[in-house]
């Protein structure tokens, strides 16, 4: 049903005279269950091994080097930005 | 002895290929309890079980209480991590050996006959003829025997409370079938195996990360559209690391976490123990409670060690890379490991399990406690048709507000 509602008025509120507002209540539904089924399932948990393990490192070496410059781009953030995703695994070399 | 003449020792023995270069070892057996009867060391009575309040082991005869030695000081010397440049594996996180059976018979030596005692249930049984209580504390290669146990220090009652609590605070939208059979007292202590491994790694990160530069505006019709400029900086991060006692399950099962299919990453979750308080094994600790045998040697663990010790390095170098403003995008990563050290150990969980069938699939849900902090964390089976109306009852609400906010505004 949530599902139906979005699907319709998505395309309206990309329409030029209908205001995005009207998402405000698909998407409150959406949040709502899923918050609630989170609550209640725990699906997204498990052990931060990151921070709750004992570690200790060195001091972090690297190198920084410019390479391009972006002009007029309309993202906020870096294309495929994973900083904080540390167990997005990427090529290991 | 077992399904054959010969000893779990010398099972174990003929189950390693002569000559082959391998992991080191750490020898970790009790030798005290080698004979399989384990006295008090008052009054030499076999009626032993874990104190849980106390964390001790208590003769059931004359009281006196008593603990194990800490596995520690015996596994990890006095090196620090940064020295450990091997791969160390303790003897009772050596690899398993399919020929030996879970079925072990021992020699009674209070009266000489035979018990047996199947590992996959039980680690220690009654003698029938002498009333001694036998206990399995040679390291047999079946996964039965870990190097150390963290005995229970949350009591049955606290983790009684503690699953009460978190039940009753998601009550309103739980499935209707656990709310009327919901029945905490059918909690069950387990000793749920796990590979302890200390690490000396290094790792590499290489990818790009951007520092905006300026940010505009630009009139787009009516509306105001924000751009931005930025600097693209190729990034690289080297970090040298040491890791003490990270956790992982040792249990194929337990491992498996699909959370689509079961909800063991609850289980997962209530990690860390104090790992540090493990004392040699002892199966008078297992006394009362039930425990899981490991399945997954350390070649099958690797490769979980390496992906967490790359999250780990990720984690770590993540401070390094503030400075871009606009965030980094990692694209390439590279693991060095060292040294490994590795010990099999018995953990302590409080677990309620829920059997549930939703839409002719079925589920266990399990609601887990630390057994030594009491951390809980659980799946609860949720009522599908009153979350649905909640969220469309909280929807609708918001779709009104809105529409009354569009015609006060037009």
């Amino acid at each position: 049903m949530t599902a139906l509602l979005i699907g319709l008025l998505i395309p309206l509120a990309s329409g030029g005279d209908t205001p995005w507002i009207l998402l405000l209540g698909p998407a409150g539904a959406v949040a709502v269950y899923w918050g609630l089924f989170q609550y209640y399932r725990n699906t997204d948990k498990s052990h931060s091994f990151e921070r709750e393990t004992r570690i200790e490192s060195k001091p972090i070496a690297g190198t920084d080097q410019k390479v391009d410059e972006v002009r007029g781009t309309r993202r906020p953030s870096i294309e495929g930005d994973n900083v904080r995703n540390h167990r997005q695994r990427v090529r290991r070399w | 002895m077992s399904d054959s003449e010969a000893t779990p020792a010398e099972v174990a023995a003929a189950a390693q290929p002569p000559d082959t270069p391998g992991p080191q070892t750490v020898d970790t057996s009790n030798e005290a309890l080698r004979d399989g009867v384990n006295r008090c060391p008052k009054c030499g009575s076999t009626d032993i079980q874990l104190r849980v309040s106390a964390g001790m082991l208590v003769c059931l005869f004359c009281r006196y209480e008593w603990s194990e030695a800490m596995i520690e000081p015996k596994v990890s010397g006095e090196a620090p991590l940064q020295d450990l440049t091997d791969t160390v594996v303790a003897s009772g996180a050596t690899d398993i050996s399919p020929e030996v059976s879970g079925v072990i018979t021992l020699k009674c030596a209070g009266c000489g006959s035979e018990v047996v005692v199947n590992t996959a249930a039980a680690m220690s049984s009654r003698c029938h003829w002498c009333r001694h209580v036998l206990t399995i504390n040679e390291q047999v290669p079946n996964g039965a025997v870990p190097d150390a146990v963290l005995p229970f220090g949350i009591t049955r009652d606290q983790a009684l409370q503690h699953i009460r609590d978190f039940a009753g605070a998601r009550r309103m939208f739980a499935h209707r079938r656990f709310r009327s059979d919901f029945a905490p007292e059918k909690v069950v202590g387990v000793y749920l195996p796990y590979m302890v491994v200390d690490g000396n790694a290094s790792a590499d990160v290489q990818g790009f990360g951007e520092v905006e530069t300026r940010r505009y505006t630009r009139k787009q019709g009516d509306q105001e559209v924000t751009y931005y400029d930025a600097d693209v900086y190729q990034v690289g991060r080297h970090v040298d690391f040491t890791v003490d006692d990270l956790t992982i399950e040792s249990s194929a099962e337990r491992a498996n976490m699909n959370a689509f299919v079961n909800t063991n990453n609850v289980i997962n979750t209530i990690l860390p123990f104090d790992t540090k308080n493990a004392v040699q094994w002892n199966a008078n600790y297992l006394v009362g409670f039930t425990s899981e045998r490991r399945d997954q040697d350390v070649a099958q663990v690797q490769p979980v060690l390496e992906d967490q010790l790359l999250s780990i390095a990720r984690s770590q170098v993540e401070g390094s890379v503030a400075r871009y403003n606009r965030g980094v995008r990692w694209e390439a990563e590279h693991l060095s490991v060292h040294g490994t050290r590795w010990v099999s150990m018995y953990l302590p969980v409080w677990l309620y399990s829920f059997y549930s069938e939703e839409n002719g699939r079925a589920m266990v849900h399990y609601i887990a406690v630390n057994g030594r902090t009491g951390e809980t964390m659980g799946s609860i089976p949720v009522s599908q048709g009153r979350l649905i109306l909640a969220a469309l009852t909280v929807g609708t609400v918001l779709e009104g507000i809105a529409l009354w906010l569009l015609v006060v505004m037009s």
